[in-house]
Protein backbone atom coordinates (compact mmCIF):
# COMPACT_ATOMS: atom_id res chain seq x y z
CA UNK A 1 0.00 0.00 0.00
CA UNK A 2 2.74 2.33 1.03
CA UNK A 3 4.83 1.29 -1.89
CA UNK A 4 2.09 2.10 -4.42
CA UNK A 5 1.70 5.51 -2.84
CA UNK A 6 5.43 6.04 -3.20
CA UNK A 7 5.22 5.07 -6.87
CA UNK A 8 2.43 7.55 -7.38
CA UNK A 9 4.38 10.31 -5.70
CA UNK A 10 7.48 9.49 -7.72
CA UNK A 11 5.49 9.49 -11.00
CA UNK A 12 3.80 12.76 -10.16
CA UNK A 13 7.04 14.36 -9.12
CA UNK A 14 8.72 13.12 -12.23
CA UNK A 15 5.86 14.44 -14.38
CA UNK A 16 5.89 17.86 -12.79
CA UNK A 17 9.54 18.47 -12.12
CA UNK A 18 11.49 16.40 -14.62
CA UNK A 19 12.94 18.44 -17.43
CA UNK A 20 13.49 16.73 -20.71
CA UNK A 21 16.68 16.73 -22.70
CA UNK A 22 16.02 20.07 -24.28
CA UNK A 23 13.52 21.49 -21.76
CA UNK A 24 14.61 24.60 -19.95
CA UNK A 25 11.61 24.84 -17.65
CA UNK A 26 9.76 22.18 -15.76
CA UNK A 27 6.04 21.71 -16.25
CA UNK A 28 5.26 22.91 -12.77
CA UNK A 29 7.08 26.20 -13.27
CA UNK A 30 5.29 26.80 -16.57
CA UNK A 31 1.91 25.94 -15.02
CA UNK A 32 2.59 28.36 -12.21
CA UNK A 33 3.71 30.96 -14.71
CA UNK A 34 0.54 30.60 -16.78
CA UNK A 35 -1.60 30.82 -13.65
CA UNK A 36 0.25 33.94 -12.68
CA UNK A 37 -0.31 35.30 -16.16
CA UNK A 38 -4.00 34.58 -15.85
CA UNK A 39 -4.37 36.15 -12.42
CA UNK A 40 -2.31 39.23 -13.26
CA UNK A 41 -4.27 39.67 -16.48
CA UNK A 42 -7.48 39.69 -14.49
CA UNK A 43 -6.26 42.56 -12.33
CA UNK A 44 -5.37 44.79 -15.28
CA UNK A 45 -1.78 45.57 -14.42
CA UNK A 46 -0.20 48.05 -16.79
CA UNK A 47 2.88 45.95 -17.48
CA UNK A 48 0.80 42.86 -18.13
CA UNK A 49 -1.55 44.78 -20.39
CA UNK A 50 1.40 46.21 -22.31
CA UNK A 51 2.87 42.73 -22.67
CA UNK A 52 -0.52 41.43 -23.76
CA UNK A 53 -0.76 44.09 -26.46
CA UNK A 54 2.73 43.30 -27.72
CA UNK A 55 2.02 39.56 -27.77
CA UNK A 56 -1.28 40.13 -29.53
CA UNK A 57 0.35 42.29 -32.17
CA UNK A 58 3.03 39.68 -32.77
CA UNK A 59 0.47 36.90 -32.94
CA UNK A 60 -1.87 38.78 -35.25
CA UNK A 61 0.93 39.55 -37.67
CA UNK A 62 2.39 36.06 -37.52
CA UNK A 63 -1.11 34.67 -37.96
CA UNK A 64 -1.51 36.83 -41.03
CA UNK A 65 1.76 35.47 -42.42
CA UNK A 66 0.81 31.90 -41.52
CA UNK A 67 -2.50 32.37 -43.25
CA UNK A 68 -1.00 33.48 -46.55
CA UNK A 69 -0.76 30.00 -48.11
CA UNK A 70 -4.16 29.03 -46.76
CA UNK A 71 -5.71 32.24 -48.00
CA UNK A 72 -4.08 31.70 -51.35
CA UNK A 73 -5.62 28.22 -51.59
CA UNK A 74 -8.94 29.56 -50.35
CA UNK A 75 -8.94 32.41 -52.85
CA UNK A 76 -7.96 30.10 -55.68
CA UNK A 77 -10.76 27.75 -54.73
CA UNK A 78 -13.23 30.62 -54.57
CA UNK A 79 -12.00 31.84 -57.95
CA UNK A 80 -12.47 28.43 -59.50
CA UNK A 81 -15.94 27.99 -58.00
CA UNK A 82 -16.75 31.53 -59.12
CA UNK A 83 -15.72 30.63 -62.65
CA UNK A 84 -17.92 27.56 -62.57
CA UNK A 85 -20.78 29.61 -61.17
CA UNK A 86 -20.25 32.17 -63.91
CA UNK A 87 -20.33 29.42 -66.48
CA UNK A 88 -23.58 28.04 -65.03
CA UNK A 89 -24.96 31.57 -64.97
CA UNK A 90 -23.90 32.05 -68.55
CA UNK A 91 -25.66 28.86 -69.60
CA UNK A 92 -28.86 29.76 -67.77
CA UNK A 93 -28.73 33.31 -69.16
CA UNK A 94 -28.18 31.93 -72.61
CA UNK A 95 -31.19 29.66 -72.38
CA UNK A 96 -33.21 32.51 -70.88
CA UNK A 97 -32.14 34.79 -73.70
CA UNK A 98 -33.16 32.17 -76.22
CA UNK A 99 -36.55 31.88 -74.52
CA UNK A 100 -36.96 35.63 -74.52
CA UNK A 101 -35.98 35.80 -78.15
CA UNK A 102 -38.57 33.17 -78.93
CA UNK A 103 -41.15 35.07 -76.93
CA UNK A 104 -40.19 38.28 -78.68
CA UNK A 105 -40.60 36.60 -82.02
CA UNK A 106 -43.97 35.24 -80.96
CA UNK A 107 -44.96 38.71 -79.82
CA UNK A 108 -43.88 40.20 -83.12
CA UNK A 109 -45.86 37.58 -85.02
CA UNK A 110 -48.92 38.21 -82.85
CA UNK A 111 -48.53 41.97 -83.33
CA UNK A 112 -48.26 41.50 -87.02
CA UNK A 113 -51.28 39.20 -87.08
CA UNK A 114 -53.21 41.66 -84.96
CA UNK A 115 -52.30 44.46 -87.34
CA UNK A 116 -53.35 42.37 -90.32
CA UNK A 117 -56.62 41.40 -88.70
CA UNK A 118 -57.31 45.00 -87.75
CA UNK A 119 -56.67 46.01 -91.32
CA UNK A 120 -59.07 43.32 -92.45
CA UNK A 121 -61.86 44.70 -90.28
CA UNK A 122 -60.87 48.24 -91.24
CA UNK A 123 -59.89 49.17 -87.66
CA UNK A 124 -56.22 49.88 -88.07
CA UNK A 125 -55.15 53.36 -87.21
CA UNK A 126 -51.82 55.01 -87.71
CA UNK A 127 -50.58 58.10 -85.97
CA UNK A 128 -51.45 61.17 -87.96
CA UNK A 129 -50.20 64.07 -85.94
CA UNK A 130 -48.31 64.14 -82.69
CA UNK A 131 -47.36 66.91 -80.35
CA UNK A 132 -46.10 67.23 -76.82
CA UNK A 133 -47.55 69.89 -74.62
CA UNK A 134 -47.03 71.33 -71.18
CA UNK A 135 -49.95 71.66 -68.81
CA UNK A 136 -50.51 75.32 -68.15
CA UNK A 137 -53.58 75.30 -65.94
CA UNK A 138 -54.90 72.41 -63.95
CA UNK A 139 -57.82 73.91 -62.15
CA UNK A 140 -60.03 71.67 -60.13
CA UNK A 141 -63.38 73.16 -60.96
CA UNK A 142 -66.43 71.51 -59.42
CA UNK A 143 -68.15 71.64 -62.79
CA UNK A 144 -65.50 70.70 -65.26
CA UNK A 145 -62.35 68.65 -64.85
CA UNK A 146 -60.09 69.89 -67.55
CA UNK A 147 -56.59 71.13 -68.17
CA UNK A 148 -55.22 73.83 -70.42
CA UNK A 149 -52.16 72.99 -72.49
CA UNK A 150 -49.66 75.23 -74.27
CA UNK A 151 -50.35 73.99 -77.79
CA UNK A 152 -53.09 75.27 -80.04
CA UNK A 153 -54.19 75.44 -83.63
CA UNK A 154 -50.83 76.93 -84.54
CA UNK A 155 -49.30 73.56 -83.66
CA UNK A 156 -51.95 71.62 -85.53
CA UNK A 157 -54.06 70.75 -82.53
CA UNK A 158 -57.65 70.05 -83.46
CA UNK A 159 -60.80 69.31 -81.60
CA UNK A 160 -61.33 65.67 -80.73
CA UNK A 161 -57.66 64.72 -80.62
CA UNK A 162 -56.73 62.20 -77.96
CA UNK A 163 -54.46 63.27 -75.11
CA UNK A 164 -52.11 60.80 -73.48
CA UNK A 165 -49.88 60.57 -70.47
CA UNK A 166 -47.23 58.10 -71.65
CA UNK A 167 -49.42 55.39 -73.23
CA UNK A 168 -52.48 55.98 -71.04
CA UNK A 169 -55.48 57.95 -72.12
CA UNK A 170 -55.93 61.24 -70.30
CA UNK A 171 -58.64 63.01 -72.19
CA UNK A 172 -59.78 64.71 -75.33
CA UNK A 173 -59.27 68.17 -76.82
CA UNK A 174 -62.54 70.06 -76.47
CA UNK A 175 -61.48 73.62 -77.15
CA UNK A 176 -58.73 74.89 -79.41
CA UNK A 177 -57.25 78.37 -79.38
CA UNK A 178 -54.37 79.73 -81.39
CA UNK A 179 -51.72 79.03 -78.76
CA UNK A 180 -53.59 76.95 -76.19
CA UNK A 181 -56.16 74.22 -75.98
CA UNK A 182 -58.41 72.73 -73.33
CA UNK A 183 -58.45 69.05 -72.59
CA UNK A 184 -61.48 67.41 -71.08
CA UNK A 185 -60.13 64.78 -68.74
CA UNK A 186 -61.66 61.32 -68.70
CA UNK A 187 -62.17 61.82 -64.97
CA UNK A 188 -64.83 64.40 -65.76
CA UNK A 189 -68.42 63.32 -65.36
CA UNK A 190 -69.21 64.67 -68.84
CA UNK A 191 -66.62 62.56 -70.55
CA UNK A 192 -68.26 59.48 -71.95
CA UNK A 193 -65.68 57.08 -73.29
CA UNK A 194 -66.74 53.89 -75.07
CA UNK A 195 -64.73 51.15 -73.43
CA UNK A 196 -64.15 47.43 -73.56
CA UNK A 197 -63.45 45.36 -70.48
CA UNK A 198 -60.73 42.85 -71.24
CA UNK A 199 -60.32 39.89 -71.29
CA UNK A 200 -64.07 39.21 -71.00
CA UNK A 201 -64.82 41.57 -73.86
CA UNK A 202 -67.72 43.44 -72.31
CA UNK A 203 -68.65 46.77 -73.83
CA UNK A 204 -69.71 49.85 -71.91
CA UNK A 205 -69.38 53.57 -71.38
CA UNK A 206 -67.15 55.16 -68.80
CA UNK A 207 -67.62 58.53 -67.26
CA UNK A 208 -65.45 60.26 -64.67
CA UNK A 209 -65.96 59.96 -60.94
CA UNK A 210 -62.97 61.64 -59.29
CA UNK A 211 -59.28 62.30 -59.99
CA UNK A 212 -58.30 58.68 -59.67
CA UNK A 213 -61.34 56.76 -60.85
CA UNK A 214 -64.16 56.52 -63.31
CA UNK A 215 -67.54 54.87 -63.33
CA UNK A 216 -68.88 52.31 -65.76
CA UNK A 217 -72.28 52.69 -67.31
CA UNK A 218 -74.43 50.52 -69.53
CA UNK A 219 -72.48 47.41 -68.66
CA UNK A 220 -73.93 43.93 -68.43
CA UNK A 221 -73.19 43.44 -64.73
CA UNK A 222 -74.24 39.80 -64.63
CA UNK A 223 -71.67 38.97 -67.21
CA UNK A 224 -69.03 40.75 -65.15
CA UNK A 225 -69.94 38.85 -62.02
CA UNK A 226 -69.88 35.54 -63.78
CA UNK A 227 -66.55 35.97 -65.43
CA UNK A 228 -64.46 37.91 -62.96
CA UNK A 229 -61.74 35.32 -62.51
CA UNK A 230 -58.95 37.56 -63.68
CA UNK A 231 -58.01 41.20 -63.21
CA UNK A 232 -60.18 43.21 -65.53
CA UNK A 233 -58.52 45.83 -67.71
CA UNK A 234 -60.42 48.72 -69.20
CA UNK A 235 -59.38 49.91 -72.67
CA UNK A 236 -61.03 52.08 -75.28
CA UNK A 237 -63.30 50.14 -77.58
CA UNK A 238 -62.95 52.43 -80.56
CA UNK A 239 -66.72 52.51 -81.06
CA UNK A 240 -67.87 55.86 -82.38
CA UNK A 241 -64.51 56.57 -83.97
CA UNK A 242 -63.42 59.13 -81.36
CA UNK A 243 -60.50 57.13 -80.09
CA UNK A 244 -58.74 54.21 -81.62
CA UNK A 245 -59.36 50.89 -79.90
CA UNK A 246 -57.08 49.42 -77.25
CA UNK A 247 -55.84 52.53 -75.43
CA UNK A 248 -55.37 51.56 -71.77
CA UNK A 249 -57.44 53.53 -69.27
CA UNK A 250 -57.48 51.67 -65.97
CA UNK A 251 -58.49 48.50 -64.22
CA UNK A 252 -61.34 47.17 -62.15
CA UNK A 253 -59.98 45.88 -58.88
CA UNK A 254 -62.89 44.20 -57.20
CA UNK A 255 -66.41 43.44 -58.25
CA UNK A 256 -67.81 42.52 -54.87
CA UNK A 257 -71.44 43.50 -54.62
CA UNK A 258 -71.07 45.34 -57.89
CA UNK A 259 -74.63 44.41 -58.77
CA UNK A 260 -75.99 46.90 -56.33
CA UNK A 261 -73.17 49.47 -56.44
CA UNK A 262 -71.32 51.32 -59.17
CA UNK A 263 -68.50 49.66 -61.01
CA UNK A 264 -65.42 51.77 -60.42
CA UNK A 265 -62.46 51.95 -62.78
CA UNK A 266 -59.16 52.91 -61.18
CA UNK A 267 -57.14 54.97 -63.62
CA UNK A 268 -53.56 54.05 -64.27
CA UNK A 269 -52.51 57.66 -63.81
CA UNK A 270 -53.42 60.28 -61.28
CA UNK A 271 -54.69 63.28 -63.24
CA UNK A 272 -53.85 65.78 -60.54
CA UNK A 273 -50.15 65.13 -61.19
CA UNK A 274 -50.08 65.84 -64.92
CA UNK A 275 -47.23 68.01 -66.14
CA UNK A 276 -46.63 67.06 -69.75
CA UNK A 277 -49.03 65.35 -72.14
CA UNK A 278 -48.94 63.93 -75.61
CA UNK A 279 -51.54 64.92 -78.18
CA UNK A 280 -52.23 62.42 -80.90
CA UNK A 281 -54.61 62.05 -83.76
CA UNK A 282 -55.12 58.80 -85.57
CA UNK A 283 -56.26 58.12 -89.06
CA UNK A 284 -57.06 54.94 -90.81
CA UNK A 285 -54.25 53.68 -92.94
CA UNK A 286 -54.76 55.05 -96.40
CA UNK A 287 -54.01 52.25 -98.76
CA UNK A 288 -53.31 53.74 -102.17
CA UNK A 289 -53.27 50.79 -104.36
CA UNK A 290 -51.57 51.58 -107.60
CA UNK A 291 -51.00 49.06 -110.34
CA UNK A 292 -47.74 47.63 -109.00
CA UNK A 293 -49.18 47.43 -105.52
CA UNK A 294 -52.25 45.75 -106.92
CA UNK A 295 -50.03 43.20 -108.59
CA UNK A 296 -48.15 42.55 -105.38
CA UNK A 297 -51.42 42.41 -103.52
CA UNK A 298 -52.85 39.90 -105.97
CA UNK A 299 -49.68 37.86 -105.91
CA UNK A 300 -49.56 37.79 -102.16
CA UNK A 301 -53.28 36.98 -102.12
CA UNK A 302 -52.77 34.08 -104.45
CA UNK A 303 -49.79 32.97 -102.39
CA UNK A 304 -51.93 33.10 -99.30
CA UNK A 305 -54.61 31.06 -101.03
CA UNK A 306 -52.01 28.58 -102.22
CA UNK A 307 -50.55 28.33 -98.77
CA UNK A 308 -54.00 27.82 -97.32
CA UNK A 309 -54.65 25.08 -99.85
CA UNK A 310 -51.32 23.50 -99.05
CA UNK A 311 -52.09 23.70 -95.37
CA UNK A 312 -55.41 21.96 -96.00
CA UNK A 313 -53.67 19.32 -98.11
CA UNK A 314 -51.16 18.78 -95.35
CA UNK A 315 -54.02 18.45 -92.91
CA UNK A 316 -55.71 15.84 -95.11
CA UNK A 317 -52.43 14.00 -95.62
CA UNK A 318 -51.80 14.02 -91.92
CA UNK A 319 -55.26 12.57 -91.31
CA UNK A 320 -54.66 9.98 -94.02
CA UNK A 321 -51.37 9.12 -92.41
CA UNK A 322 -53.06 8.70 -89.07
CA UNK A 323 -55.71 6.46 -90.62
CA UNK A 324 -53.12 4.39 -92.52
CA UNK A 325 -51.12 4.06 -89.35
CA UNK A 326 -54.19 2.79 -87.55
CA UNK A 327 -54.89 0.33 -90.37
CA UNK A 328 -51.29 -0.80 -90.35
CA UNK A 329 -51.45 -1.31 -86.64
CA UNK A 330 -54.64 -3.32 -86.93
CA UNK A 331 -53.19 -5.42 -89.73
CA UNK A 332 -50.08 -6.09 -87.72
CA UNK A 333 -52.09 -7.18 -84.72
CA UNK A 334 -54.28 -9.42 -86.90
CA UNK A 335 -51.21 -10.83 -88.56
CA UNK A 336 -49.64 -11.69 -85.24
CA UNK A 337 -52.89 -13.30 -84.10
CA UNK A 338 -53.08 -15.39 -87.27
CA UNK A 339 -49.45 -16.40 -86.88
CA UNK A 340 -50.19 -17.59 -83.37
CA UNK A 341 -53.20 -19.52 -84.62
CA UNK A 342 -51.10 -21.09 -87.41
CA UNK A 343 -48.45 -22.30 -85.00
CA UNK A 344 -51.14 -23.76 -82.73
CA UNK A 345 -52.80 -25.58 -85.67
CA UNK A 346 -49.43 -26.84 -86.88
CA UNK A 347 -48.75 -28.22 -83.45
CA UNK A 348 -52.16 -29.88 -83.35
CA UNK A 349 -51.65 -31.31 -86.85
CA UNK A 350 -48.32 -32.79 -85.84
CA UNK A 351 -49.86 -34.29 -82.74
CA UNK A 352 -52.77 -35.78 -84.72
CA UNK A 353 -50.33 -37.14 -87.33
CA UNK A 354 -48.34 -38.80 -84.60
CA UNK A 355 -51.55 -40.22 -83.16
CA UNK A 356 -52.64 -41.53 -86.54
CA UNK A 357 -49.29 -43.17 -87.07
CA UNK A 358 -49.41 -44.85 -83.69
CA UNK A 359 -53.01 -45.93 -84.40
CA UNK A 360 -51.95 -47.43 -87.72
CA UNK A 361 -49.13 -49.30 -86.01
CA UNK A 362 -51.53 -50.46 -83.33
CA UNK A 363 -54.14 -51.66 -85.85
CA UNK A 364 -51.44 -53.45 -87.82
CA UNK A 365 -50.27 -55.14 -84.66
CA UNK A 366 -53.82 -56.07 -83.74
CA UNK A 367 -54.41 -57.45 -87.20
CA UNK A 368 -51.21 -59.44 -86.95
CA UNK A 369 -52.15 -60.75 -83.52
CA UNK A 370 -55.60 -61.73 -84.77
CA UNK A 371 -54.13 -63.51 -87.76
CA UNK A 372 -51.49 -65.01 -85.51
CA UNK A 373 -54.20 -66.52 -83.35
CA UNK A 374 -56.02 -67.94 -86.34
CA UNK A 375 -53.21 -68.91 -88.65
CA UNK A 376 -50.09 -68.92 -86.51
CA UNK A 377 -50.03 -72.65 -86.27
CA UNK A 378 -49.82 -72.90 -90.05
CA UNK A 379 -46.56 -71.00 -90.12
CA UNK A 380 -44.93 -71.98 -86.83
CA UNK A 381 -41.93 -74.27 -87.03
CA UNK A 382 -42.28 -77.52 -85.11
CA UNK A 383 -40.79 -80.90 -84.87
CA UNK A 384 -43.20 -82.21 -87.43
CA UNK A 385 -42.99 -79.18 -89.67
CA UNK A 386 -39.36 -78.24 -89.85
CA UNK A 387 -39.78 -76.40 -93.16
CA UNK A 388 -41.86 -73.64 -91.48
CA UNK A 389 -40.55 -70.45 -89.77
CA UNK A 390 -39.43 -69.54 -86.34
CA UNK A 391 -41.72 -67.27 -84.31
CA UNK A 392 -41.01 -63.48 -84.44
CA UNK A 393 -39.00 -63.71 -87.59
CA UNK A 394 -39.94 -61.68 -90.62
CA UNK A 395 -40.78 -64.80 -92.63
CA UNK A 396 -43.09 -65.92 -89.87
CA UNK A 397 -44.82 -62.54 -89.80
CA UNK A 398 -45.18 -62.57 -93.60
CA UNK A 399 -46.59 -66.07 -93.43
CA UNK A 400 -49.11 -65.08 -90.75
CA UNK A 401 -50.16 -62.03 -92.70
CA UNK A 402 -50.72 -64.21 -95.74
CA UNK A 403 -52.93 -66.42 -93.54
CA UNK A 404 -50.59 -69.36 -93.65
CA UNK A 405 -50.30 -69.59 -97.41
CA UNK A 406 -46.76 -70.41 -98.17
CA UNK A 407 -45.36 -69.83 -101.46
CA UNK A 408 -43.96 -73.07 -102.56
CA UNK A 409 -40.87 -72.93 -104.60
CA UNK B 1 22.76 10.25 -50.03
CA UNK B 2 20.85 7.87 -47.78
CA UNK B 3 22.25 9.74 -44.80
CA UNK B 4 20.87 12.99 -46.22
CA UNK B 5 17.50 11.38 -46.73
CA UNK B 6 17.55 10.08 -43.20
CA UNK B 7 18.38 13.56 -41.95
CA UNK B 8 15.46 15.01 -43.86
CA UNK B 9 13.16 12.35 -42.50
CA UNK B 10 14.43 12.98 -39.00
CA UNK B 11 13.77 16.70 -39.38
CA UNK B 12 10.26 15.92 -40.57
CA UNK B 13 9.82 13.55 -37.67
CA UNK B 14 11.08 16.12 -35.20
CA UNK B 15 9.35 19.29 -36.35
CA UNK B 16 6.03 18.06 -37.74
CA UNK B 17 4.21 18.06 -34.36
CA UNK B 18 5.34 21.63 -33.67
CA UNK B 19 4.39 22.75 -37.15
CA UNK B 20 1.00 21.04 -36.88
CA UNK B 21 0.33 22.54 -33.47
CA UNK B 22 1.07 26.11 -34.52
CA UNK B 23 -0.64 25.73 -37.88
CA UNK B 24 -3.79 24.38 -36.28
CA UNK B 25 -3.81 27.23 -33.79
CA UNK B 26 -2.90 30.09 -36.06
CA UNK B 27 -4.84 29.15 -39.13
CA UNK B 28 -8.21 30.61 -39.84
CA UNK B 29 -9.43 27.11 -40.53
CA UNK B 30 -10.85 25.78 -37.34
CA UNK B 31 -11.90 22.20 -37.06
CA UNK B 32 -15.60 22.93 -36.95
CA UNK B 33 -15.78 21.94 -40.61
CA UNK B 34 -18.87 24.09 -41.03
CA UNK B 35 -21.16 21.57 -39.38
CA UNK B 36 -23.50 22.95 -36.80
CA UNK B 37 -23.04 20.36 -34.09
CA UNK B 38 -19.62 19.02 -34.91
CA UNK B 39 -16.20 20.25 -33.85
CA UNK B 40 -13.11 18.92 -32.16
CA UNK B 41 -10.02 20.28 -30.49
CA UNK B 42 -7.08 19.20 -32.56
CA UNK B 43 -4.50 20.80 -30.26
CA UNK B 44 -5.62 18.64 -27.31
CA UNK B 45 -5.22 15.46 -29.36
CA UNK B 46 -1.84 16.47 -30.71
CA UNK B 47 -0.38 17.59 -27.40
CA UNK B 48 -1.67 14.57 -25.49
CA UNK B 49 -0.50 12.09 -28.10
CA UNK B 50 2.99 13.49 -28.51
CA UNK B 51 3.51 14.11 -24.80
CA UNK B 52 2.52 10.52 -24.15
CA UNK B 53 4.34 8.82 -26.98
CA UNK B 54 7.34 11.05 -27.58
CA UNK B 55 8.68 12.90 -24.62
CA UNK B 56 10.01 16.28 -25.52
CA UNK B 57 8.82 16.22 -29.11
CA UNK B 58 7.01 19.48 -28.43
CA UNK B 59 8.80 21.52 -25.83
CA UNK B 60 6.81 22.74 -22.82
CA UNK B 61 7.69 26.31 -23.63
CA UNK B 62 6.39 25.89 -27.13
CA UNK B 63 3.19 24.41 -25.73
CA UNK B 64 2.91 27.36 -23.37
CA UNK B 65 3.42 29.79 -26.27
CA UNK B 66 0.94 27.86 -28.40
CA UNK B 67 -1.58 28.25 -25.58
CA UNK B 68 -1.00 31.99 -25.55
CA UNK B 69 -1.42 32.08 -29.33
CA UNK B 70 -4.65 30.14 -29.05
CA UNK B 71 -5.99 32.51 -26.40
CA UNK B 72 -5.20 35.54 -28.53
CA UNK B 73 -6.73 33.96 -31.62
CA UNK B 74 -9.90 32.89 -29.82
CA UNK B 75 -10.20 36.00 -27.66
CA UNK B 76 -9.86 34.13 -24.39
CA UNK B 77 -8.06 35.55 -21.31
CA UNK B 78 -4.37 34.98 -21.84
CA UNK B 79 -3.07 31.92 -20.05
CA UNK B 80 -6.24 29.82 -20.10
CA UNK B 81 -5.23 27.54 -22.97
CA UNK B 82 -1.61 27.45 -21.81
CA UNK B 83 -2.74 26.15 -18.46
CA UNK B 84 -4.99 23.54 -20.07
CA UNK B 85 -2.28 22.38 -22.46
CA UNK B 86 0.33 22.15 -19.72
CA UNK B 87 -2.03 20.22 -17.44
CA UNK B 88 -2.71 17.88 -20.34
CA UNK B 89 1.03 17.45 -20.72
CA UNK B 90 1.33 16.70 -17.00
CA UNK B 91 -1.27 13.95 -17.19
CA UNK B 92 0.34 12.52 -20.31
CA UNK B 93 3.74 12.61 -18.62
CA UNK B 94 2.36 10.90 -15.51
CA UNK B 95 0.74 8.22 -17.64
CA UNK B 96 3.98 7.65 -19.51
CA UNK B 97 5.79 7.19 -16.20
CA UNK B 98 3.35 4.62 -14.84
CA UNK B 99 2.57 2.74 -18.07
CA UNK B 100 4.45 -0.49 -18.69
CA UNK B 101 2.45 -1.84 -21.61
CA UNK B 102 0.96 0.93 -23.79
CA UNK B 103 -2.58 0.32 -24.95
CA UNK B 104 -4.61 2.69 -27.09
CA UNK B 105 -7.84 2.01 -25.20
CA UNK B 106 -6.25 2.89 -21.87
CA UNK B 107 -4.69 5.99 -23.43
CA UNK B 108 -8.05 6.97 -24.80
CA UNK B 109 -9.83 6.50 -21.47
CA UNK B 110 -7.18 8.62 -19.75
CA UNK B 111 -7.50 11.24 -22.47
CA UNK B 112 -11.29 11.39 -22.10
CA UNK B 113 -11.13 11.73 -18.31
CA UNK B 114 -8.38 14.34 -18.58
CA UNK B 115 -10.15 16.56 -21.08
CA UNK B 116 -13.39 16.30 -19.11
CA UNK B 117 -11.65 17.47 -15.95
CA UNK B 118 -9.65 20.11 -17.81
CA UNK B 119 -12.73 21.51 -19.47
CA UNK B 120 -14.55 21.49 -16.18
CA UNK B 121 -11.82 23.60 -14.61
CA UNK B 122 -11.51 25.85 -17.65
CA UNK B 123 -15.24 26.57 -17.78
CA UNK B 124 -15.35 27.07 -14.05
CA UNK B 125 -12.74 29.81 -13.92
CA UNK B 126 -13.95 31.33 -17.15
CA UNK B 127 -17.42 31.69 -15.68
CA UNK B 128 -16.45 32.63 -12.14
CA UNK B 129 -13.46 34.92 -12.70
CA UNK B 130 -13.96 36.21 -16.21
CA UNK B 131 -17.78 36.28 -16.51
CA UNK B 132 -17.84 34.32 -19.72
CA UNK B 133 -21.03 32.79 -21.08
CA UNK B 134 -20.57 29.31 -22.43
CA UNK B 135 -22.74 27.42 -24.87
CA UNK B 136 -22.67 24.03 -23.19
CA UNK B 137 -24.20 22.21 -26.11
CA UNK B 138 -21.42 23.33 -28.44
CA UNK B 139 -18.76 22.57 -25.85
CA UNK B 140 -20.19 19.10 -25.23
CA UNK B 141 -20.23 18.35 -28.93
CA UNK B 142 -16.61 19.61 -29.10
CA UNK B 143 -15.55 17.30 -26.27
CA UNK B 144 -17.35 14.33 -27.84
CA UNK B 145 -15.77 15.10 -31.21
CA UNK B 146 -12.30 15.40 -29.64
CA UNK B 147 -12.73 12.06 -27.84
CA UNK B 148 -13.86 10.31 -31.00
CA UNK B 149 -11.14 11.77 -33.18
CA UNK B 150 -8.38 10.78 -30.79
CA UNK B 151 -8.49 7.25 -32.20
CA UNK B 152 -8.22 8.34 -35.80
CA UNK B 153 -5.44 10.84 -35.20
CA UNK B 154 -3.45 8.51 -32.97
CA UNK B 155 -3.42 5.99 -35.84
CA UNK B 156 -2.47 8.70 -38.32
CA UNK B 157 0.35 10.01 -36.10
CA UNK B 158 1.66 6.52 -35.49
CA UNK B 159 1.60 5.81 -39.19
CA UNK B 160 3.41 9.09 -39.88
CA UNK B 161 6.09 8.36 -37.27
CA UNK B 162 6.64 4.92 -38.71
CA UNK B 163 6.82 6.40 -42.18
CA UNK B 164 9.36 9.07 -41.28
CA UNK B 165 11.60 7.14 -38.95
CA UNK B 166 10.85 3.53 -39.84
CA UNK B 167 9.25 0.88 -37.68
CA UNK B 168 12.46 -0.38 -36.19
CA UNK B 169 13.25 3.05 -34.76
Amino acid sequence: MERSRDDFVIAIRSAFLKKGNQQKFSLLSLILFSMLFLIMGNFNFKIINFNKIVIKEIIYYSSFVANIPENFVKKSFIKVTDHFDHYDDYLSTKSELQNLKNKDLEKKIIKFENKELKKLIDDYFIEDRQAYAKVLIDKESPFLRSIVINKGSRNGVQNGMAVYDDIYLVGQIVEVNFLTARVLLISDINSKIPITIQPINVQGIMSGLDQKSGQLQYVNKEKLINENNEKLIVVTSGIGGIFKSGIPIGEINSLNSSLSKKIVVNFHRNFSQLKYVKILSHIKENINIDQSNKKIFNESNSQVIQMNNQAEDIKILKQQKIISNEIQFKLRSENSKLKNKLTITEKRLNESEKKINTDIVKTKNLEFLELNLLHGHKCRKSFFKPELHKVNTDEYKACVLKKGFIKKN
Amino acid sequence: MSNLNNNKKYLLYKYTPIFLLFTSIMNEIDFNLQFKYFSFNFAYILIFYYSLKREGSIGYILIFVAGLFNDVMNGLPMGVSSLSYLLLCTVASYLRNITLRPDIIKDWISFVITILILNFFTYTYLIIFFNYEINYFDQTSNIVGTCLFYFIFSYIFRFYDNFTLGKSN
